[in-house]
């Protein structure tokens, strides 16, 4: 690989990494936390090429191994494949997994001004502390919980992924959804309800109630 | 029969600007590439609905660019210290027997980041400047492992678990001691590179720049290599399969292990490969984050080329055991 081709090509890998921070597609792959380190990144490669391609003369052997080329992949991919973030097909993969650990506070659930905005990890895990016995004022306290829809052989689950550091390690929160139509699968809902205690006492996946069920805009951030 | 090149001199040729002007193509490639770039995102990417491919390429970019950071960060410190730092400050740091300057070497590699790629050339630089060849192993071995970079990147992907990042600083290091000790007393066929050339009156600056963008194209072409591997493993092979393999002791050590060599991730990144196999035991993940950058198919590679062929038979397998049973012991008793 020339050494121009070297100067471009880290001017393709920081620009790709810049539009990637700017269209917000970059929550798809990674946490939002990655936003600086990510935007310096880009701008340190930038500036590397821009120099390359300045200030270095013709001669001098710099040449690269083939496998750099490959560094136009992930450009690619980006690009012309353009993912959406991972949904249905990875969370439909997923072994059955232990309760998530706790998250949030322990705080009781104040159900005064209508129904609880809870995050699924959030509603799983009180579910299976109240399962288990302990204390957690999570039943009979409406709750309204945002996913995507994935339909299963037992009925349909309410869905999010939860990243651990970039989506090369989410695994799915699930919940299923009784009592209400199943909607478009693969679509973003918000769905209003009580948590149903499972009748076979499975402590690893839970049931809510669905009282009542909207579409709604994919958040800006599909992971939780 | 003669070529006409040993017939003719100089004197006969045209001059060279007569020749036809071989313009480099360069910019050619990257504008077509562009052009693929564009009309891809307007007619190709709003067809394409495969799921698994979706998944995949999701995989494979998130990986990508959740290293992108730690490596060109990790690059530009590389960078810094061959530019900035003459080879001469190591050989007054490190003692002068080899069982002393082992420990010692291995200590620098905690403090100096490097990625796999850049301490084996910074090693054949040592030896050619008359660091016991021991104590330079050492440091090739335990500086991609257990830099700062790496540490954080470790502690970044295992968030609320330090006991891995101290598993992988205490393994690797142990790893890179024992490696090293076991090449003074029995280690043989190393062929020390030639003294490389200075660089001139280059100005630091430019050294530096250089530096780090020959570790970056070296590294990066090696980093997309991982990601494909990892992206492929997360959507091609059942779950069921790898948590069948996962929930074997030894097996799944030992899968992860070769897995690593395999996948020759950059040490600043694979932790968070590490971090994605879900499925696999802790210590497991720590064989596969003291395996990878010590032994794998671009170090491999790489050593051959510096230190010779016969070299690599020896050293590879040496560093392979040692990883694997050390990271089974310290996973064991620590994790």
């Amino acid at each position: 690989m020339k050494r121009a081709a070297q100067d471009l090509l880290m001017i393709l890998l920081g620009g790709t990494a810049l539009w990637l921070v700017f269209s917000g597609e970059y929550t798809d792959y990674v946490k939002p936390g990655l936003r600086i380190p990510l935007v310096a990144a880009a701008v340190v490669l930038v500036l590397l090429g821009a120099a390359g391609l300045l200030r270095d003369s013709g001669e001098g052997h710099h040449h690269a191994p083939r496998v750099a080329w490959l560094l136009c992949l992930p450009v690619l991919a980006v690009f012309v494949i353009a993912p959406p973030a991972l949904g249905a097909f990875t969370a439909g993969r997923a072994v059955a997994r232990p309760a998530p650990p706790p998250a949030g506070d322990a705080g009781a659930l104040d159900a005064g001004a209508g129904p609880v905005t809870l995050t699924l990890g959030e509603f799983i895990w009180r579910a299976y502390e109240a399962q288990t016995g302990q204390p957690s004022n999570i039943a009979n306290v409406p709750v309204r919980l945002v996913g995507f829809v994935r339909p299963a052989k037992d009925g349909w689950y309410l869905t999010r992924l939860k990243m651990n550091c970039c989506a090369g390690d989410a695994i799915p929160f699930q919940v299923r959804v009784r009592g209400l139509p199943r909607p478009r699968a693969g679509s973003w809902v918000e769905v209003v309800g009580v948590w149903a205690p499972r009748k076979d006492g499975q402590a690893d996946a839970q049931d809510i109630g669905g009282r009542e069920v909207q579409p709604v805009k994919k958040p800006e951030n599909p992971y939780e | 029969m003669t070529r006409p090149a040993d017939v003719l001199d100089d004197s006969t040729l045209p001059p060279p600007e007569w020749a036809p002007r071989r313009g480099s193509g360069v910019p050619w490639v990257f504008g077509g590439l562009l052009v693929v770039l564009v009309a891809g995102r307007l007619w190709v990417a709003p067809r394409l609905d495969a799921a698994a491919l979706d998944a995949w390429t999701t995989v494979f970019v998130a990986i990508c660019v959740q290293a992108l950071p730690f490596l060109v960060f990790g690059v530009a410190l590389s960078a810094a210290i061959t530019a900035f730092v003459p080879a001469r400050v190591w050989t007054r740091v490190l003692p002068a027997r080899p069982a002393a300057a082992v420990p010692v070497a291995g200590a620098l590699g905690a403090v100096l980041p490097g990625c796999e790629c850049a301490s084996v050339p910074v090693a054949g630089g040592l030896m050619a400047r008359g660091v016991t060849p021991a104590a330079a192993l050492t440091f090739l071995l335990a500086a991609p492992a257990i830099n700062p970079v790496v540490l954080v990147a470790t502690a970044i992907a295992f968030p609320g678990s330090p006991s891995m990042v101290a598993a992988r600083f205490g393994a690797s290091l142990l790893v890179a001691v024992l490696a090293g000790w076991t090449w003074a007393l029995f280690g043989r066929g190393l062929r020390v590179p030639p003294r490389p050339e200075a660089h001139g009156g280059a100005a630091r600056w430019d050294a530096f720049r250089q530096a780090m963008r020959h570790d970056l194209m070296h590294a990066g072409g090696f980093l997309v290599v991982g990601g494909i591997a990892a992206a492929t493993i997360n959507v091609v092979v059942p779950a069921g399969w790898v948590a069948g393999v996962a929930g074997v002791p030894v097996v799944s050590v030992l899968t992860l292990a070769v897995l690593a060599v395999l996948m020759s991730i950059c040490s600043e990144a694979d932790a968070f490969v590490a971090a994605s196999l879900t499925q696999f035991s802790p210590t497991a993940k720590l064989a596969f984050l003291v395996v990878g950058p010590m032994v794998d198919l671009k170090l491999i590679a790489l050593q051959a080329g510096f230190f010779g062929r016969r070299f690599a038979l020896r050293f590879v397998p040496l560093t392979f055991v040692l990883a694997v049973t050390v990271s089974l012991v310290v996973g064991e008793v620590f994790l």
